[in-house]
């Protein structure tokens, strides 16, 4: 029963949207149906009964929750999603302030991820039981079993006694008179404006953060990646290369290399929301300034316009990850190509 | 090509248990696993023994003992109040493993339970599975727990109810898959066949070649439990003070950074040292019940 | 016989798992001459894949290779230098892989294989080759194994090539550089057997004209004389015997290789066994039975298929993959739905909990509960007749006499029996509730050809002591000329012809009939003789799958 190509893709695209309305409409009743009057909350103790009604009936609370819903619903279809009550300011504005950050740092990682991992995981299951495989193994173990709070501080900690001080916070250093650039990635921005000075700083503060953020994923993708190298070795594919004289090292990094990359990619799209809430510590951290640490700040004041964005965008985020990841896998796999939709 | 151990008939008279013994005491990571959540349970079972100040975890203020760095008598030091580190540490270790038996008590039999139906009876009971667990997979598990423990309000008890509304649906997910693969078996017909019903094919057909899968993914499950629970009370949605809460301590030595390092590393280490345990155990069954996990 | 190409000398290999070592080759020793054909034969457990693993280098990591040589034009492989010892590989001898399901990277067209092997071996015989060159050297080997279309084929991926196809392409790999001997390892077991057939044939004249020297490692006695010239026969890690082909298999002088030939079913002659027919009432009636999967252009698995089965009879319903015999049994069960058509049982309806057909899987290793015991699996159906206490305890320990098994077998688990024990478990289970039809999916299809007899046996003896009938459904047509009463062949949904099985074996009508009964590999001249004349015409009319 093979289906085209494009059916397979917008069923998949499908099931995305009915994820994120149902996600939507999760946090959206959550958010309203819990203890705590987010008007009065916005307003604070000082505010007369009647000022917390006229802000209650100016952002719709006093509807049922369905009408307020298909309200929203229509206003973010238009790009509204609201006025912040903690910064007064719509909720679109800080995002797109804040966004860029945690993409730039979250992109960062994921690179630096596959970098360390990909190749960890290929040697430690070409030494199986050797000694690099079990310094190997325990570092993924570590990267595994250690909370990325307590890796990031360690990291600051170390930080502290580099020769000449490395940045602990922040995206860039201060005094640069940076302006900011179109697209809100310092990196590219600042090579686009041919800033090196900028770029090099940037590097330098994002390199921390991005490790830690980075260690979780670099502990998983090599041991799934091992594993995966281990499971594909059995094989009798291997064996017929194997007879007819083909070199080991073409049979690992050509033939098993591509084959055992599929598991690790499923994996990193099916984790990606961890990545993201990892996020929501290590700029917390860092002081990143990114989109997680703007959803924590909302979390803890309950302003409801913004939590609610926070979690649609995260959504969004792990979406668009894993249709990269899709189209990455049917890439690599042909039989994903003919495959029915899932 | 099959693991030629398993196929081999000349293995046929060595009994399950002895087959699964002999790969258990020659993996050095599921020995040292079991070791380490030994000495944790006894640890957090007999704390209020095994510590040299057991007082410490109430309110106590001694300012002269502050900031004390780890010596002979505070083998972990002191922190701003004063208090032994070391057995706030071991105090800390009760309300992680609580924590794991919260969570992991409920999710694990409904998400068991719940997986089980979804891949025997397919249909709409699939359907629902896969649905919810595709929008649970979309939500980082983190702001969840965050948002709904804190529109409720943040104590251990909001942050387990957090977690396990989450975390069944992991379970459910991997259950459906395996018992999914299970029930198009020709013994499961065979079962049905001979006329048993729906619960016997569940809980004594299905089930019984699940334990496998289950225990593994409740071991490595239990150290992420950890993970979890530490990093929301480090983010201040834990247990409330001046209960000593492992990750709620690196949180409160991190205002202390850097000179008094051994209030962040100490409890922070003691989190490892846990998560650790669970995760070598999870390989070493792994590789005993020869599963994917 | 001209030069000896391989010489195995002493050979022992130990393998130890959970901590026991066991010996799995026990001293052997055997050549294969320049241009001769020698099969190496055994049943599950008699170390003949072990042996070819060892020559190939390919042995697990627990094996270990205690004493003996493995000579390899004069160089003992076992200690030669890696480097030399891969030299060897391609040119002095070449490998056929067993499973062309796997033998495949999923994940790169057969091109890039075929390139790489070809690339390397160059390389190491010193010739550097462009890539172009090499495609269409490629190209000469595909279409010498009767890859017609062979730039279709290097640009495929392995899924998207049938099982006959991806053989070919294995034996194409096996001569991409002129090999003197071709190993063979299970060749086309997992095909069809008009196009298991059609593979040997191609091997044949491969071998003669290259002038190749063959070793062929097979558990099928038939295939054996199909393709060797001398026959090496292997039992528990021992060679039993050595010999010429004919005279091994016609004079055998030990006593396993006689058992071991006297367990093949025979075709035709003398050994050949008849079922007496059933005279008693008709008890299924099928009447233009159709099963179509899927709603729109859906797969007409079954087409208009009419059948009756006599009470008391052995029904054979014979046919290929894919031709919808399993489809017809599961109907019968009441597991599927007919898409139209009438199935009828005449028989009165069963009391509750008990059910007038039963079923015999193929694979006793998957239709046992692994984590359930004997006593378990068997008391689930006495259960569900509300047998309780005394009564089923007796009855259990009558089941395990009906199937020959001792009582304390109640107490194990499946992964502590064989096979053949597992099966006969499987057996007991179908009888536990007194079924009055038995269906047999391919009952010995898993098992050993000595274990198939034993297993069949009893199902005869079962059949007379409890005058059940039995539906078999198989493709292996010589084992259905001696077990079944009558016989139909399927062929893409339909029935082609149907009878009593002598009379379709003495005169096949339809010539798929007759193309099916010519590919067995049989182990007589007797049988070879009297098997049917298939024109080369009809028979490409229905070998069309091994080769598009």
């Amino acid at each position: 029963m093979r289906q085209h190509p494009l059916t397979a893709i917008l069923a998949r695209l499908g099931s995305f949207l009915l994820v994120m309305v149902v996600l939507s409409l999760m946090i959206f009743t959550l958010a309203r149906v819990v203890p705590g009057d987010p008007a009065r909350m916005a307003l604070g103790p000082a505010a007369t009964p009647e000022q917390v009604q006229a802000l209650r009936q100016q952002m719709g609370l006093d509807q049922p929750v369905a009408v307020q819903y298909l309200d929203y619903i229509g206003k973010a279809l238009h790009g509204d999603l609201g006025i912040s009550l903690v910064s007064q300011r719509p909720v679109t504005t800080d995002l797109a302030q804040t966004v860029p950050a945690t993409v730039e740092l979250v992109l960062v990682s994921v690179v630096f991820m596959f970098l360390v991992a990909i190749p960890l995981g290929v040697v430690t299951a070409h030494y199986r039981d050797h000694t690099l495989d079990h310094v190997g193994r325990i570092l993924s173990l570590t990267g595994v079993t250690i909370p990325s709070f307590l890796f990031a501080i360690t990291l600051q900690l170390l930080a502290a006694r580099f020769p000449g001080g490395w940045p602990i916070i922040g995206r860039l250093e201060h005094g640069l008179g940076w302006q900011g650039g179109p697209t809100g990635f310092l990196l590219l921005d600042g090579l686009l404006a041919a800033r090196f000075d900028v770029v090099g700083s940037a590097l330098q503060h994002i390199a921390l953060p991005a490790f830690a953020l980075s260690m979780a994923g670099i502990g998983q993708i090599t041991r799934i990646t091992r594993s995966s190298m281990i499971e594909n070795q059995r094989k009798d594919h291997v064996l017929t290369l194997q007879s007819f004289g083909v070199p080991e090292r073409v049979i690992i990094f050509r033939y098993l290399l591509k084959l055992s990359s599929i598991a690790p990619l499923t994996i990193m799209g099916l984790e990606f929301a961890s990545l993201i809430g990892n996020a929501f510590v290590i700029e917390m951290i860092f002081a990143w300034g990114g989109f997680a640490s703007y959803g924590l700040n909302a979390i803890l004041q309950k302003d409801l316009n913004a939590v609610t964005a926070v979690v649609l965008v995260a959504g969004l985020f792990f979406i668009v990850a894993n249709l990269i990841v899709d189209v990455l896998i049917s890439i690599i796999d042909p039989r994903m190509r003919r495959k029915e939709a899932l | 090509m099959a693991d030629i151990k398993m196929l081999d008939p000349a293995d046929r008279g060595l009994s399950a248990g002895y087959m699964m013994w002999y790969r258990f005491s020659r993996n050095p990571a599921a020995v040292i696993g079991t070791l380490i959540l030994l000495s944790v349970v006894i640890l957090a079972v007999f704390a209020p023994w095994l510590t040299p100040y057991p007082k410490h975890v109430g309110t106590i203020v001694d300012f002269k003992a502050r900031h004390l760095p780890p010596d002979a008598s505070h083998w972990f030091g002191t922190d701003k109040a004063g208090r032994d580190i070391f057995s706030r540490t071991v105090f800390g270790l009760r309300v992680s493993l609580l924590l794991v038996l919260g969570v992991l008590g409920i999710s694990v039999p409904v998400g068991t339970v719940l997986g089980l139906i979804a891949g025997y009876f397919g249909g709409w009971t699939e359907r629902l599975i896969s649905g919810l667990t595709n929008v649970m997979l979309a939500m980082p598990p983190l702001v969840m727990a965050l948002a709904v423990s804190n529109l409720l309000e943040p104590t251990l008890m909001n942050a387990m109810i957090a977690i396990t509304l989450l975390w069944w649906t992991w379970h459910a997910r991997l259950i459906y898959s395996v018992s999914k693969f299970i029930a198009s078996e020709d013994y499961i017909e065979a079962a049905r066949l001979a006329g048993a019903g729906p619960l016997h094919i569940l809980f004594r057909e299905i089930l019984p070649n699940c334990v496998a899968v289950i225990s593994v993914k409740t071991t490595l499950d239990a150290a992420f439990v950890i993970l979890f629970g530490a990093t929301l009370s480090f983010l201040g949605f834990g247990v409330k003070p001046p209960t000593p809460d492992l990750g709620s301590m690196v949180a409160d030595g991190r205002q202390f950074m850097p000179g008094f390092w051994w209030e962040v590393l100490c409890p922070g280490a003691a989190v490892l040292y846990v998560t650790l345990g669970f995760n070598l155990l999870g390989d070493g069954l792994r590789d005993m019940f020869d599963v994917e996990g | 016989m001209g030069d000896t190409l391989l010489s195995v000398e002493n050979l022992s290999v130990d393998f130890t798992s959970y901590g026991r070592t066991r010996q799995v080759l026990r001293d052997i020793s055997f050549s294969v001459a320049a241009g001769e054909r020698v099969a190496l034969i055994g049943e599950t457990g008699s170390g003949k894949s072990v042996t070819a693993k060892a020559i190939i280098g390919t042995l697990p990591r627990n094996a270990t290779v205690r004493s003996g040589s493995i000579r390899v034009q004069d160089k003992d492989v076992l200690t030669l230098p890696r480097g030399e010892r891969e030299a060897l590989k391609g040119t002095a001898f070449s490998l056929i892989m067993q499973d062309p399901l796997s033998s495949f990277n999923p994940v790169f067209r057969i091109g890039t294989h075929l390139d790489d092997v070809m690339r390397f071996a160059d390389r190491r015989n010193g010739i550097s080759t462009s890539r172009s060159e090499r495609r269409s050297r490629i190209a000469a080997v595909l279409r010498r194994v009767q890859l017609a279309d062979a730039e279709r084929v290097m640009n495929a991926y392995p899924f998207e090539l049938s099982g006959g196809m991806r053989q070919r392409v294995l034996i194409g790999l096996a001569l991409l550089h002129q090999p003197k001997l071709l190993i063979a390892d299970e060749p086309g077991t997992a095909l069809d057997v008009t196009t298991q057939d059609e593979i040997l044939n191609l091997i044949n004249t491969l071998v003669r004209e290259e002038n190749m020297a063959l070793l062929m490692i097979t558990h099928n006695l038939g295939v054996v004389r199909k393709v060797s010239d001398r026959v090496v026969v292997m039992h528990h890690g021992d060679i039993v015997e050595t010999g010429p082909c004919h005279d091994i298999l016609s004079q055998p002088t030990q006593d396993y290789t006689k058992a071991l030939l006297d367990a093949v079913p025979a075709l035709y002659g003398p050994r050949v066994t008849d079922m007496p027919q059933s005279d008693r009432g008709p008890i299924i009636n099928i009447k233009n039975l159709n099963k179509i999967y899927g709603r729109r252009n859906g797969h007409h698995a079954v087409r208009d298929v009419n059948l009756t089965l006599r009470e008391g009879e052995i029904f054979g319903l014979a046919g290929e993959s894919g031709s919808g015999k399993t489809t017809v049994a599961r109907m019968i069960m009441g597991l599927l739905r007919p898409t139209s058509g009438d199935l009828m049982i005449d028989a009165p309806a069963p009391a509750k909990g008990r059910r007038l057909t039963q079923i015999v899987y193929q694979n006793p290793g998957t239709s046992l509960n692994p984590k359930r015991t004997v006593r378990q699996t068997l008391t689930l159906p006495l259960k569900s007749i509300g047998m309780q206490g005394d009564a089923r305890e007796a009855r259990l320990v009558e089941l395990m006499g009906l199937v020959r098994l001792p009582q304390s077998y109640l107490g194990k688990y499946p992964h502590e029996l064989s096979g053949g024990q597992k099966q006969r478990v499987a057996i007991a289970r179908a009888l536990a509730a007194e079924p009055k039809i038995l269906i047999l999916d391919e009952p010995t299809a898993a098992l050993d050809v000595s274990v198939q007899k034993t297993v069949i046996e009893l199902l005869v003896q079962l059949r007379e002591e409890l005058g059940l009938t039995y539906l078999m459904i198989s493709h292996d047509l010589s084992l259905m000329r001696n077990f079944c009463s009558r016989i139909a062949i399927m062929l893409r949904g339909e029935i082609v012809e149907e009878g009593a099985t002598p009379d379709v074996f003495a005169a096949p009508t339809h010539p798929y009939t007759r193309a099916l009964i010519a590919a067995i590999p049989v182990v007589s001249d007797v049988e070879e003789r009297e098997k049917p004349v298939v024109t080369e015409e009809e028979r490409m009319r229905f070998l069309v799958k091994s080769t598009d």
